[in-house]
């Protein structure tokens, strides 16, 4: 067996991930070697193959708060915990067996001379070879729509297309934990549905999925949890409907975001809370019928 | 209304010992110790140099910062001092038999020398650095008639070095992330290492690039005399001192060239 759990060698069956951990942040605090403090006694639980969402204004802590999750950056106060054991003493190259983290700027991942090249840059390093090894390149990046591109070069991709390579290469070191960083900036309608595509099977391969993201649509059509961040605490916490709610703007306008629009034009039509376009056409349906 | 001094939100003006010197007087008074440092015979170039520069820098507060650049120099540091050691062309004076190697009592004064005058000429340009703000640098070049094209390639340089860093911290973290080992022994970190050099070279190439079309968008090039947002105050102590540092400079050189020194 392997660092992640997957049989190395020969094998062509598809394998699925290892099962997720359980995640806490046990009262996390954390701040930069210059004093900037991103994170002030963060307390977070994720259950396995739980759909996170972690919104809030540039400099919130989000993405300080995840590089927590594979070592990147440990804590300066408090503890991180997977299936109950802390992770401080754990090297990064052992988590990112566990948790996969798509940056997100692709041009500060991708490295490699060819597609495929970049893709097998992550299993090969969790010691992943031969027959298995080809497949799991080929799967990530049919997933992402760049199964014809995989002789060529990164960078004679487009931004958005380099940007589903980078979420390949960690596609296909099928970690139980995937952390997509900002997915959809640069996206068009198509490149958001591959994201969103990508997001619904692994949760169905019962990963874990958590994604940064300023895109309120994507937040609130494809995850069933959402974390709001503000000044490196957690602002709010709940289903979308809950945090999306009429009664919960002003915390989200002091973290400088919007809802999305099917929440307001629901809320301003009476519909109650419709964070969604499909739950909004649906209210709206019905109170038309009532009428 | 005319505008005479801009406020601090657009130019914060440097205040303190030494920070507040002219960056161009800054620059003779470094070009000067620079050239004291290889030209004065024996030990009295590095001490002088190394005395004027290391008490600058306690008052200006910037020992530190001074200190952090002589422990980035320790590798080269110590190489001088073994190679000079045991491979002085000529020395004859050995201090003791090692085998087939023999440290000299010449090698070693000599390598302590010439660590000396390295340090002497390596402190007097960090020091610049270290308390001169590089905008305030390049618009005092400007002011002086500098060339806009050779002071962007100052500033270029000098801006790729902390960008470079930044990139390459963040690149290798995205490897960590995907599993490679930078915490292994050092032959494994050096292997997973060394292919994302290019990328990280390649980045701050095009980072440089992309710096110059913005530049041309913003009529970079356009000719016709251009205003300075910022203009580095230059007072009468920094023009004396200014002109000193050239006049001692030009002297020094002009003495080393009729062979009055060493």
């Amino acid at each position: 067996m392997t660092a992640s759990g997957s049989p190395a060698r020969g094998s062509t069956r598809r394998v699925p991930p290892p099962p997720a951990p359980s995640i806490e942040f046990e009262a996390v605090s954390f701040a930069y070697p210059d004093g900037t403090r991103a994170l002030a006694d963060v307390s977070l639980r994720i259950e396995p193959g739980e759909m996170l969402a972690i919104v809030g204004q540039n400099g919130s802590g989000k993405s300080t708060l995840v590089r927590h999750l594979n070592g990147l950056l440990r804590p300066t106060g408090g503890r991180v915990l997977m299936d109950g054991t802390d992770i401080r003493p754990v090297h990064v190259a052992h988590l990112a067996a566990r948790v996969g983290l798509a940056f997100q700027n692709p041009d500060r991942q991708l490295f490699a001379g060819h597609v495929s090249a970049e893709v097998e840059f992550g299993p090969r390093n969790l010691g992943i070879r031969g027959a298995e090894l080809a497949e799991r390149v080929a799967l990530a990046l049919a997933a992402v729509g760049l199964e014809g591109v995989a002789g060529a070069n990164p960078y004679d991709l487009g931004y958005s297309r380099r940007k589903l390579l980078a979420l390949a290469s960690v596609l296909a070191m099928r970690t139980p934990v995937l952390i997509l960083d900002e997915p959809t900036t640069g996206q068009d309608a198509r490149g958001v549905a591959r994201v969103q595509d990508v997001v619904a099977r692994a949760a169905a391969d019962g990963r874990t999925v958590i994604a940064i993201s300023h895109d309120m649509r994507f937040v609130a059509e494809c995850f069933r949890r959402v974390v709001v961040m503000r000044a490196g605490r957690v602002a709010l916490d709940g289903l979308p409907s809950a945090v999306f709610a009429e009664a919960a703007w002003p915390e989200l306008r002091a973290a400088y975001l919007e809802p999305p629009l099917p929440a307001v034009a629901g809320a301003r039509l009476g519909l109650g809370a419709t964070p969604t376009g499909s739950e909004f056409v649906a209210a709206l349906a019905a109170g038309l019928r009532n009428r | 209304m005319a505008v005479t001094r801009l406020p601090d939100y657009v130019v914060r003006r440097p205040s303190g010992f030494y920070r507040s010197t002219n960056p161009g007087t800054k620059l003779a008074i470094a070009a000067l110790e620079v050239l004291a440092a290889f030209l004065l015979p024996g030990w009295i170039g590095p001490a002088v140099v190394l005395t004027a520069v290391l008490a600058t820098a306690a008052v200006a507060r910037r020992l530190r910062g001074l200190a952090t650049f002589g422990l980035a120099a320790s590798p080269i540091v110590g190489s001088i001092l073994l190679v000079n050691l045991f491979l002085l062309p000529g020395a004859s004076d050995p201090i003791a038999r090692l085998g087939p190697l023999a440290p000299t009592w010449s090698g070693l004064w000599f390598g302590l020398q010439t660590i000396a005058r390295l340090l002497a000429f390596s402190s007097a340009i960090a020091l610049v650095y270290l308390t001169t703000a590089i905008d305030d640098l390049l618009a005092d070049l400007s002011r002086r008639g500098l060339g806009r094209r050779a002071i962007f390639v100052v500033g270029a340089a000098v801006q790729m070095v902390p960008l470079t860093i930044e990139r390459a911290g963040e690149i290798l973290d995205a490897q960590r992330a995907r599993g490679m080992d930078t915490e292994g022994h050092f032959w494994r970190r050096a292997r997973g290492v060394l292919p994302l050099a290019g990328p990280v070279v390649f980045g701050a190439l095009t980072e440089v690039e992309e710096r110059t079309m913005a530049l041309e968008a913003r009529a970079f090039s356009a000719p016709g005399r251009k205003t300075l947002l910022r203009v580095p105050l230059n007072g009468r102590i920094d023009r004396v001192l200014f002109w000193a540092a050239l006049l001692a400079l030009v002297a020094l050189v002009g003495v080393r060239l009729a062979g009055r020194l060493g």
